[in-house]
């Protein structure tokens, strides 16, 4: 969200810390979080300063006084017609190429390790080079493969260039930008442990940032248990000597607690907790963003955010296929641990002191911190089976060549989770995760109570459930906000119905909504940590799944099997009704145009 | 006359309380009826049902409004309603003018065409003109229509429906010519059990005349009978007791039934069900969340030579005292005890009469003038035939109202209404606070009060309501902008809203009198503007003057910004 980079003022450059090595600052305070990413803040000040002047605020919100002056004044009357407010710059990203007129040019460095995989070339690389097409990076900047096979320069760009595409409503240009982009796009074949490969790596690196100021970033895109041992080679042999070094590493993040753990004391050998960017990247989807803002800037949510008004809480993930030769880590460590209670930590955390990462994430550890551990009786699993329909065969979880035959892995789960503080407490947090059910979707739904002493109660039979309002954010597909509420039909006398205040992104937004990946790539470039992990989060979360797994592997607790494709296992209604609740889902929702 | 205690003539018995009645939707929850749904259950139960439903006899007699069908399961009264059978005779008193043609006979045919009325029904029109039936009808056919999207068997029941139309021309204040009308109506009743609805649709210096006549000559010897009256009702606290106190010489107060079509339009109908179904509005429904509520009311045409009305009475005593008033006092009362007419009315007249009486320096007045665009020039008010050349009579009005009570304290209400503006437009905009502690403040730029939300009922045209929300722009960055969450009646809900007409008609025949102005609300209402209305005719105030066709005068900017607000309607929404 950097897009706006921090405008202190050019005139007090004292404050900026020696931009040496990385290495060299101990502190942990979000002072000097923010100091290490100083150096390279620094090469922004001169096109900041340009645009603006005051703003101690180091967050990345903040760029808009510097815009709303540049906007000329029938511009902003005009804006302001639109209800678009005023102070919406013209571009989000434009800025930032101008940012290397000063002398010390600055450069970023972007390794992808594990270059081959199929997450660099399905997010990573089209990521990076939507980020370059909308100039969202510096003027120079180099990206380099790294992976054991052998591949020349010019193979990694003819596989890189496959998966790139374009935004659909900005198409200027698309193949000479693509061409541009490929020449900066270098390979180095090497082992993931070898200092001697990263040493190689760090001369050619040298090569091309021809003396600037050198930031450095890696993204580990490769397995969990040669983490530690690139980290160890990128830290020793590769990192900036004169600029920052940052690693953007993946899940798995430990499969609990304990090799959580164990792989964070790994990591903090060789790097500084404000290096590491571990990714969730669910909390750059859009929507996921949007919670916030929803939340904090319109006054509207502000008295119905508690347990006095919220019934209950529901994170809703499903996908339509299955694990396709992918399986083993099963879906609570995949899905629920990481996004889910990711997105319930947004929800669900108290107002921070402001937007920085540091309070943001301190709220949000809190909220980890006040929840329950999860209790066997309050989870219920399941696994795909093999399913045909319309003599088409689907196939079983462990009809997969990779997976046990008796494998108990649950491919979907039922969660239900509580808050012990006094915002929350007693509200059931409902958890659901899938893969092979009917539909593919990630949605948000806040059941809010029943009306007390409502005026229209007969006119609603028996189930008052229906007649309750309900706030659903659908974060993918087809994004949308939408507030159902309770209206008369319109016409002679007095039927009531459901019916939403909707917000439907695709009719409201022409433009294209950026992928994830699009957002914490530039969040990691720009030192905004926002979005990714902290250590003591990332424990929180384990210490919240921990027993619950073990007593799942230990109990061999069998999961109950549901046909691939259908709506899962018939339990998690148990379970819902347990706490009194409903699946939101479950309902058709009325078609929007 | 007193015989409202069979206040309608729907049977109880049609709502069985067996649930496995009730259509399948409706179980599922979906589809959400409530106690006043006689008229919805039509369309599901069978049309043989819907007849016994009107044969029968009713015998809910109290409370004195519709809303408790289901409560009561009889079988009785079904049984006992097959001896007698009822009818009800609808007279429209002034058959000849505009509103008659235009309003009440299309919305009588369309009660008609969608089964709302009892199966024997006489329509009447009394006027002094001299009409034959056929006149009449072939007067009426001429603006009758269809529902647009239910066309079947439009013209047989047209012609059904002007089969039970006929004519009886009078003098308004001769009792004679009203006994000729009872015998006419008598010799169509035939017998069945009578009830008798007079719709009075004329100038309101004969309403007297026309209600003594009808009372004591024309009323409904067995049945009830009831009167419906349009505004003016009076043009000051003293005018509007006299009127009162007159028609109460020949009615009592649940025979008279004053009509403001405005609490009959869909999304007015709907704003209590907004606020007391949803709990998301429920907390935000004070001066804590609340910044300014704001009523509006635009007109894009002129008085286009028919003044003569409403010269003497403006746009102060046409629109706001009345309806943007009504629309206010439903707004802001506090949580009836029921949906009962009467409770719902006591609430209204404790808003009303908890308000500030309005102050002059809290007011501003505009008259509309000639303007010429392009090659066209609109004439000023003034200008018109009907109207003397010197008056200060207000075509635009604003107004900043106060509630004292502990919801509302230090809330404005804001008030505008005017003629020959820019476009046509009734809405309620409610402005919330600003966000306290705003974390998102540095993207708001200088101009918070850009940034809060705001809930927007369009009452017309084009029916919706939004909540105006922050959003995220989406993309990389973080910018903000506003957005609406949107409900579009036209795009959720294909069937045509029914005209306020026929809502307010059908209320009556069924003695439901919750969208009826009761005689102390109208009093407290008279309380509120006589004082202001007083001072500008005396002090001769003059209206400041805007274009035809534009937005009205600067003055309503002034008076606002006193109240630190903004005009909601200024910015064009994209909704």
């Amino acid at each position: 969200m950097a897009l706006s980079f921090p405008n202190y003022s050019s005139s007090s450059p004292s404050n900026l810390p020696s931009p040496s090595s990385f290495k060299h600052h101990q502190r942990t305070t979000p002072s000097s979080i923010l100091s290490s990413q100083n150096s390279f803040r620094h090469r922004f000040l001169k096109w900041v300063s340009i645009q603006s002047a005051k703003n101690q605020n180091l967050n990345a919100v903040c760029m808009q006084e510097a815009t709303i002056a540049a906007l000329p004044s029938n511009e902003t009357l005009k804006k302001l017609k639109d209800r678009s407010l005023p102070f919406a710059p013209p571009e989000e990203c434009g800025n930032v190429v101008g940012f290397s007129t000063g002398k010390e040019e600055c450069t970023v460095s972007i390794t992808v390790v594990g270059a081959s995989g199929d997450l660099a070339k399905k997010k990573i690389f089209p990521a990076l080079f939507a980020l370059y097409y909308e100039d969202c990076l510096p003027k120079h900047f180099t990206i380099f493969g790294y992976a054991r096979s052998k591949m020349t320069d010019a193979e990694l760009r003819n596989m890189v260039s496959k998966t790139l595409t374009c935004r659909i409503d900005k198409r200027e240009n698309c193949s000479e930008k693509m061409n541009q982009f490929l020449k900066r796009c270098f390979y180095h074949s090497g082992q993931y442990d070898s200092e001697e490969h990263f040493v190689e790596l760090d001369q050619k690196l040298k090569e091309h940032e021809a003396g600037r100021i050198t930031n450095r970033l890696f993204y580990l895109s490769i397995p969990p248990n040669i983490f530690i041992d690139v980290v160890k080679c990128a830290g020793l042999s590769a990192s900036s000597s004169n600029g920052w070094t940052r690693v953007i590493i993946e899940k798995p993040f430990g499969r609990d607690s304990e090799s959580s753990a164990a792989l964070t004391r790994g990591l903090k050998q060789y790097l500084e907790e404000d290096q590491i960017f571990r990714i969730d990247h669910y909390l750059g989807k859009e929507l996921v963003e949007n919670i916030s803002v929803l939340r904090f800037s319109n006054l509207l949510f502000e008295p119905l955010w508690s347990r006095q008004y919220i019934r209950n809480m529901q994170f809703i993930f499903s996908e339509d296929f299955g694990t396709e030769g992918r399986g083993g880590y099963g879906i609570i460590r995949d899905i629920m641990q990481n996004h889910l209670l990711q997105i319930l930590a947004l929800f669900a955390m108290e107002t921070p002191v402001s937007l920085d990462a540091e309070d943001i994430r301190n709220e949000k550890v809190k909220v980890l911190r006040s929840m329950r551990p999860l209790q066997l009786e309050n989870v219920v699993i399941g696994q795909y089976r093999s399913h045909t329909k319309n003599g088409v065969t689907y196939a079983g979880y462990v009809d997969d060549k990779m997976v046990p035959k008796d494998s108990l892995t649950p491919t979907f789960a039922a969660a239900a989770l509580f808050i012990d503080n006094a915002r929350w407490d007693g509200v059931p947090f409902l958890m659901k995760a899938g893969k092979a059910l009917h539909t593919r979707r990630a949605e948000i739904r806040v059941q809010f109570r029943h009306v007390p002493g409502s005026l229209y109660k007969k006119s609603f039979g028996k189930d008052l459930d229906q007649a309750t309002n309900e706030l659903v954010i659908r974060v993918q597909p087809d994004e949308a906000i939408y507030l159902k509420i309770n209206n008369k039909v319109p016409g002679l006398g007095m039927r009531l119905d459901r019916s939403d205040l909707y917000l439907h992104y695709a009719a409201r937004y022409s433009k294209e909504i950026p992928d994830a990946y699009e957002r914490l790539l530039l969040d990691a470039i720009q030192g905004e940590r926002r979005l990714f992990i902290r250590s003591d989060e990332l424990d929180a979360a384990w210490k919240l799944f921990t027993p619950l797994l073990k007593e799942l592997e230990e109990k061999k607790i069998t999961p109950e099997l549901y046909p691939f494709g259908s709506r899962g296992p018939v339990r998690a209604h148990y379970l819902a009704e347990k706490y009194n609740v409903q699946w939101g889902d479950l309902s058709t929702e009325h078609v929007h145009g | 006359m007193a015989t409202c205690s069979s206040s309608s003539f729907i049977s109880p018995s049609s709502f069985n309380n067996d649930p496995t009645q009730l259509p399948k939707t409706l179980q599922k929850g979906l589809l959400l009826p409530i106690r006043r749904s006689n008229i919805p259950l039509l369309h599901i139960h069978s049309n043989s049902h819907l007849r016994k439903q009107f044969q029968s006899k009713c015998s809910n007699g109290y409370p004195l409004n519709a809303v408790h069908f289901q409560d009561v399961p009889s079988t009785e009264a079904e049984a006992e309603a097959e001896a007698k059978e009822t009818t009800i005779s609808i007279t429209v008193v002034g058959a000849s003018g505009d509103l008659a043609k235009k309003k009440i006979f299309p919305a009588l045919f369309a009660l008609f065409y969608e089964d709302c009325l009892p199966k024997h029904f006489t329509v009447f029109g009394y006027a002094r003109s001299k009409l034959t039936d056929e006149e009449l009808r072939n007067m009426i056919s001429r603006t009758l229509t269809c529902r647009i999207d239910k066309r079947e068997n439009c013209s047989d029941k047209m012609v059904q429906f002007l089969q039970r139309c006929f004519y009886h021309s009078g003098q308004y204040g001769s009792e004679e010519n009203f006994l000729e009308l009872d015998r006419k109506l008598k010799e169509k009743e035939a017998g069945r059990l009578p009830n008798r609805l007079f719709y009075l649709s004329i100038p309101p210096n004969i309403f007297v005349d026309a209600v003594r006549c009808a009372s004591c000559c024309a009323s409904s010897a067995t049945g009830w009978t009831r009167v419906i009256v349009e505004k003016p009702f009076g043009r000051d606290s003293e005018s509007s007791g006299e009127l009162t106190r007159c028609l109460k010489q020949y009615l009592t107060e649940d025979q008279i039934f004053r009509i403001d079509h405005y609490l009959g339009k869909e999304l007015v109908e709907n704003l209590s069900v907004l606020r007391f179904s949803n709990l998301v509005f429920e907390p935000l429904w004070s001066r804590q969340y609340i910044r300014n509520v704001q009523l509006i009311f635009s007109e894009d045409f002129g008085v286009e030579g028919r003044g003569g009305y409403f010269d003497s009475y403006g746009i102060i005593r046409d629109i706001m005292q009345n309806h943007l008033l009504q629309i206010l006092a439903l707004f802001a009362m506090e949580t009836p005890v029921s949906l009962d007419a009467e409770d719902i009315r006591n609430e209204k007249v404790k808003v009303l009469r908890s308000m500030r009486t309005l102050q002059l320096d809290d007011v501003v007045v505009g008259q509309y003038k000639g303007h010429t665009k392009g090659s066209k020039t609109y004439p000023s008010y003034t200008d018109d035939p009907t109207i003397p050349n010197h008056s200060l009579t207000a075509t635009f009005a604003a107004a900043a109202l106060f509630i004292d009570n502990a919801r509302w304290d230090g809330v404005p209400f804001l008030m505008k209404a005017g003629k020959a503006l820019h476009n046509r437009r009734a809405e309620i905009r409610v402005q919330f606070r600003h966000v306290p502690g705003n974390l998102y403040k540095g993207k708001f730029g200088m101009d918070m009060d850009e940034a809060t939300n705001e809930l927007v009922i369009r009452v017309q045209p084009d029916e919706a309501i939004y909540l105006t929300i922050n959003n995220k722009i989406p993309g990389l960055g973080m910018r903000l902008d506003r957005s609406n969450l949107n409900l579009l009646y036209k795009a959720r809900y294909p069937r045509e809203i029914p005209d306020a007409y026929e809502r307010l008609l059908l209320d009556a025949m069924a003695g439901e009198r919750r969208l009826f102005i009761r005689s102390d609300e109208l009093d407290a209402a008279w309380a509120l503007f006589t004082p202001l209305l007083k001072e500008l005719e005396e002090k001769k105030i003059a209206p400041e003057l805007y274009p035809y066709g534009s937005r009205g005068p600067v003055g309503e900017h002034y008076l606002a910004a006193k109240y630190n607000i903004r005009w909601g309607d200024l910015t064009s929404d994209d909704s």
